[in-house]
């Protein structure tokens, strides 16, 4: 599933990345590999971005950014 | 968030040169400061220094880096350049390119001789990955462990000799806001250059490919036992940060509080900075009597009283309010907030092409567009950066309030509630007027470009510390005096010569058949500002005003209040020390047209009048500063053409318009 349709406070483990080359490799590079385990921990008032915990590091990420995480 | 480190302009220098004034010794060694954001590094940069460090501009690219001199309390004396901090080598914000350039070796100007890595106790697997970009460089490297402080809350602690140990480069625990470690670090600095670099170095040998990277580091941390966990749950991370982000961050309060934050901010840049801000005018006004009384009458004396002072007292008067702005920005930025708010901004202002990060710049823009512009740096996208830098002149910037203020007191005489709720209307219409301009011109202009990310940290919450943050806002505040200050006095005081002097020929003649002087002092009337303000005249009628408004909104443009003190001028207002503001509103009520008696100040000119200073770009300082930031006199001048020519455009149209409808 993607992450932007995760649960709060539920525990996911990352799959893959699935979007374009560069941005995904920033996400890499923030801690978003294959393999963590991750949460979304809160959502800001708009519902957009969503701020998960990876790696022990808060990161707001837009849905969009979201949508190309893919968990289970 | 806020330009961590301001520059100061220098155009002069070659493409990849720094200030030749920069204080590095050349004997003692370099040693750059690296590190991701938010690690700790311009606190660290303070305790090594003392606070002693100059911001250089970085020409080309316009970021700037940080350089000074290790304090010789502490060991051995080093050169010390602190670098943007770095998310990812891969698509950076210029802050970020710049600091890859020096890390990679790519940089033909600064070429350190060793790296202090400023890595994140809390963070240590972000960090280390990190650490493996840039001890690739082959840099002799020494690691300063920060934010041990906050490893309890998050149940956590880190050994620092296993840590040493199982990198095989030293690590120094410090804190870089009270400067615990800081003598350490230098000690393992000098040894480690003395050393040089480690051929066997365990950082350098990470994988570059982000997902390997990250496998080895924790099988380095795990294996090297220097991170003991001691709350099972690692996913809770630090409880206080979650819980300050469940109430900041809420569905329902978490605008509110927001726009408390806010409102705060506001009413301390306006009325904290009042009585500090009188205080100045008054010592300015004091400063130019005395200066006319103690040196002998003329031009001379009048160009320093008058010209000089005067336009030094138009920089000075604005200090407190950037004072407090730069201050409370600190304040804020420190204990993890701003980036929270950012956060809660990037929904509303992705939607008109801009991005999170804008948020900070559009609020600085409330109270002087020039650190705004140098703010937008952080903004990571090209093209959001650029829409950020080209809305930040309608952001009603505190030098205009004085103009609003006689202009309303003029339109609304005898009723200050009226005038409040006129002030209120116009701060709105400013920011509703940005974002429309901004989402009209990323829909129509610039619609193409790669989208952006956001994937923004979110820092742990801290207690911000007095003595930094003061620190900080006198290093930002006095770089902006150097930045802003210079061009205005210049601009003030070349307007002061040119509307008390005129050329000779076209003087009346005095009686005694003088030689004629080539330029002449003169009265307003017959200098050169004069001149070209009737020259103007033309152009000025459609917004209803002659040619002595018009020479009032050539003097603003070396800064927007400067119009106040001009209408004096040129409408021979006595200055007493009580009534100048009630003596010029008399005689802007009573001013006519030369050749009649049409009143020049009737409601349908006042109006045109704001919304000319709502939309004109009329601050040479500014277009200045966005020069150096795009790099681009083409983004500068369209700017000013753009803003000045709609707002004389919707000033005249206003004016016709409301006249047409019967409106004096």
């Amino acid at each position: 599933m993607r992450l932007s349709d995760g649960r709060h406070n539920q525990r996911y483990r990352i799959v893959r990345l699935e979007g374009p080359d560069e941005e995904c490799r920033r996400l890499l590079d923030l801690g978003l590999t294959p393999g963590e385990e991750m949460a979304i921990v809160q959502s800001v008032p708009l519902g957009d971005p969503l701020v998960v915990l990876v790696r022990g590091t808060r990161l707001a990420l837009r849905r969009r950014e979201a949508d190309w995480i893919r968990v289970k | 968030m806020v330009p961590s480190q301001t520059a100061t302009q220098d155009p002069e220098s070659e493409p990849g040169a720094l200030q030749p004034s920069t204080p590095l010794v050349p004997t003692l060694p370099t040693v750059c400061l690296v590190g991701m954001p938010n690690a700790g590094k311009t606190a660290l940069m303070n305790a090594l220094t003392g606070g002693s460090f100059r911001t250089a501009n970085y020409p080309g690219v316009t970021v700037s880096l940080s350089r000074g001199k290790s304090k010789r309390s502490l060991g051995p004396e080093v050169n010390l350049i602190d670098l943007p901090g770095v998310h990812s080598g891969v698509a950076p914000s210029p802050e970020e390119e710049l600091a890859c350039t020096v890390i990679e070796g790519r940089n033909p100007s600064v070429c350190p001789d060793a790296l202090i890595l400023v890595i994140d106790a809390t963070q240590l697997e972000r960090h280390l990955k990190f650490a493996g970009y840039a001890a690739r460089s082959g840099k002799p490297i020494v690691v300063a462990l920060t934010m041990t402080d906050l490893l309890p809350r998050s149940g956590t602690s880190v050994n620092a000799t296993r840590l040493e140990a199982a990198l095989s480069v030293p690590v120094v625990p410090v804190d870089g806001r009270t400067g615990w470690g800081v003598d350490e670090l230098i000690k393992a600095l000098a040894s480690t250059i003395e050393r040089g670099s480690d051929p066997d170095n365990v950082l350098a040998a990470l994988p570059d490919e982000p997902v390997a990277a990250y496998d080895a580091v924790r099988e380095l941390l795990v294996r090297s036992g220097a991170v003991k966990q001691h709350n099972p749950l690692i996913l809770a991370s630090d409880s206080v940060t979650a819980r300050i982000d469940s109430v900041v961050l809420h569905r329902y309060w978490g605008f509110p509080i927001f726009f408390t934050v806010l409102v705060g901010l506001f009413a301390s840049i306006f009325w904290a900075a009042k009585p500090f801000m009188d205080g100045i005018e008054a010592l300015f006004a004091g400063a130019g009597h005395v200066t006319l009384r103690i040196l002998p009458d003329g031009a001379i004396s009048r160009f320093i009283a008058e010209g000089v002072i005067g336009g030094v007292g138009a920089v000075a008067v604005f200090f407190p309010q950037i004072v407090i702005l730069f201050f409370l920005m600190t304040l804020l930025e420190d204990s993890g907030y701003l980036a929270r708010g950012a956060a809660l901004m990037d929904r509303p202002l992705s939607v008109l092409g801009l991005h999170g990060r804008s948020f900070v710049p559009m609020l600085s823009g409330f109270a002087c567009a020039i650190p705004a512009v140098l703010a937008a740096r952080t903004i990571p996208n090209k093209r959001e950066r650029l829409l950020t830098i080209w809305i930040l002149p309608l952001m009603s910037c505190s030098a205009r309030l004085p103009v609003y203020a006689l202009l309303l007191a003029a339109l609304l005489p005898g009723s200050p509630w009226k005038s409040g709720l006129a002030l209120a209307a116009i701060y709105i219409s400013s920011l509703l007027i940005g974002a429309l301009t901004a989402g009209l011109i990323s829909r129509l202009i610039l619609r193409k470009g790669p989208p952006s990310v956001l994937a923004m940290e979110l820092p742990t919450y801290r207690t911000p510390l007095l003595r930094p943050t003061l620190k900080m806002t006198w290093i930002r505040g006095s770089s902006y005096l150097k930045r802003a200050g210079t061009p205005i006095i210049v601009i003030s005081a070349g307007l002061w010569l040119l509307s008390n002097f005129g050329l000779g020929s076209r003087q009346p003649r005095s009686p005694d058949n003088a030689p004629v002087p080539v330029v002449a002092a003169t009265d307003l009337e017959h200098s050169f500002a004069g001149e070209l303000g009737q020259g103007m005249e033309p152009v000025l009628r459609p917004m209803g005003v002659d040619w002595r408004v018009g020479v009032g909104l050539i003097s603003a443009f070396a800064a927007r209040e400067v119009f106040v003190s001009s209408m004096a001028i040129v409408f021979h207002v006595a200055d007493t020390d009580e009534g100048a503001q009630a003596g010029l509103l008399q005689s802007m009520r009573l001013a006519t047209f030369p050749n009649g008696n049409q009143l020049i100040f009737t409601p349908s000119s006042i109006l045109g009048l704001i919304v000319f200073f709502f939309f004109s770009l009329q601050c040479l300082a500014t277009v200045a500063v966005v020069r150096t930031e795009t790099n681009s006199w083409k983004v500068a001048g369209l700017q000013l053409l753009f803003y000045t020519g709609i707002g004389y455009l919707l000033s005249s149209a206003l004016v016709q318009g409301l006249r047409a409808f019967g409106v004096a």
